[in-house]
């Protein structure tokens, strides 16, 4: 389980600082599908980073009973001057996992063959979404993070992710940020709704997303 | 996992990845690869003693000066490395908050260990070289030569501690960190012996840790062949001070902490 204690996080801004987020309390279940919703600049990327531990809260504390990925998102987590294969190796040793077992996977799923010879800032925002969901998915863990980045890819990635984490991996629970009413709705079993830094967890997921649309 | 042995574990292996991509994001792997942290105190060292020995002749108050000049300069150039290396590197690093078993005192200590390897390789090259030349004496006390630099490397760690969260938090520190390094060359023991100040000069050099640290590395290579004065207590002391104000500041800098 993950449990968020009336966390806050304010960033400095200018002379004074700006709360994205104003206490927040809620829990996610081992093995549940969580939709965070909110429009831009709610605070969805950045609750995302707090229980992934890349930030941490001004105030609050979260605990984590179980392994949680690292945020699965447009940028983070790869060092650019290094190459996809170099990137592996890197999380491979820091998770202790056998480095042939997470080559073989990544180069399976994502398909990018020789590209993944060259630096990982040279790859678009779909091929780096690639990267790091199959890294993620080769380390295993208990609950994913995933910001908006599933959408960046195209419709043979789409169907890989669906494939592996939804059949494959159903079991485990998931956080997913997303402006996509139909993925929330088919993926998830609750929903966050952010709104002027507070958040409202819904059990009814179209009632979350009929909140959400008239914002 | 969170029991100690588990966390060692993780310690161990974090290093070691870190440790790799570093070399490898600053070496690459052409020609000599990681070799390459040891060329640049190995040149400064053979350099500028070379320059010494024209200028100054063979030998300087009964020791080679190239070996005089080497055995300091290896230190110092640590020391300027280490302490520029430490700049910045939390927001240079920050993508690596991603792995929650990653810590910022990783990337201190991972480029203060690549600077102090490096630098031990070229000590230990260099003597080696200088000595089949006959310029470098078979050092008279390893366990001070080795005590002297580890004490000279504690207090050089201490502060990177300290000097890397205030460069986060300051732009000015990144600004007169050079001409703070020159500056205190005189007071890091480098060119010369406590002993052959004056006396109100040698009571000041009492109080650099560099100095401590170095009188004991020179005692451990001349013997007693030069006049060597040192004390465990300012060198202890001062890292040990450096070291729970840096460590403070690492943990205020990683809440405040702003990822990309």
């Amino acid at each position: 389980m993950i449990a968020c204690e009336e966390i806050t996080k304010c960033y400095p801004m200018g002379s004074g600082r700006k709360h994205v987020l104003k206490g927040l309390d809620f829990d996610i279940r081992p093995g549940e599908h969580v939709g965070f919703l909110g429009r831009n600049g709610a605070g969805k990327t950045t609750l995302i980073k707090l229980i992934g531990g890349v930030e941490m809260p001004t105030s609050g504390r979260i605990r984590r009973n179980m392994s949680v990925s690292w945020p699965l998102g447009f940028g983070g987590g790869f060092q650019g001057s290094l190459t996809g294969y170099d990137n592996a190796r890197f999380i491979a040793r820091i998770y202790g996992h056998e480095y042939r077992e997470i080559r073989d996977f990544v180069e399976d799923f994502t398909e990018l063959g020789p590209q993944l010879r060259m630096p990982v800032k040279t790859y678009s925002s779909g091929m780096r979404a690639r990267l790091a969901f199959a890294l993620s998915l080769a380390i295993e863990f208990d609950c994913y993070l995933i910001d908006e980045v599933i959408m960046v890819g195209d419709a043979n990635f789409h169907k890989k992710c669906h494939y592996e984490l939804f059949e494959k991996r159903g079991d485990r629970a998931l956080v997913l940020a997303s402006h996509s009413a139909d993925l929330i709705r088919e993926f998830c079993d609750r929903a966050l709704v952010l709104h002027q830094g507070l958040g409202t967890l819904y059990s009814d997921v179209n009632e979350a997303l009929d909140v959400y649309a008239s914002l | 996992m969170n029991t100690l042995p588990g966390g060692w574990r993780i310690q161990r292996r974090v290093v070691g990845a870190l440790m790799v991509r570093e070399l490898v994001t600053r070496f690459g792997r052409e020609n000599i690869g990681f070799l390459w942290m040891m060329v640049e105190p190995l040149l400064f060292a053979v350099l500028v003693g070379i320059l010494w020995r024209f200028m100054k002749g063979p030998e300087e108050h009964g020791v080679s000066i190239i070996a005089f000049v080497a055995s300091g300069y290896i230190p110092l150039t640590l020391f300027r490395n280490a302490v520029n290396r430490s700049v910045r590197v939390f927001s240079v690093n920050s993508s690596l908050m991603y792995h929650r078993q990653i810590k910022i005192l990783d990337f201190i200590f991972v480029r203060f260990l690549i600077e102090m390897i490096g630098a031990m390789m070229a000590y230990l090259f260099i003597a080696i070289l200088l000595g089949m030349l006959g310029e470098f004496p078979m050092p008279a006390d390893l366990g001070a030569l080795l005590m002297g630099w580890f004490l000279y490397c504690g207090f050089t760690f201490s502060l990177c501690l300290v000097l890397a969260p205030l460069s986060e938090m300051s732009d000015v520190l990144e600004k007169i960190m050079p001409v703070t390094t020159y500056i205190m060359i005189p007071f890091s023991g480098t060119f010369n012996m406590t002993s052959w100040l004056t006396p109100s000069a040698q009571r000041a050099m009492y109080y650099s840790p560099f100095v401590q640290g170095m009188e004991l590395m020179r005692h451990g290579i001349f013997g007693d062949r030069i006049n060597a004065q040192w004390n465990f207590g300012v060198p202890v002391a001062a890292s040990m001070i450096c070291m729970v104000i840096g460590l403070a500041m690492c943990r205020r800098v990683r809440r405040e902490l702003v990822v990309e």
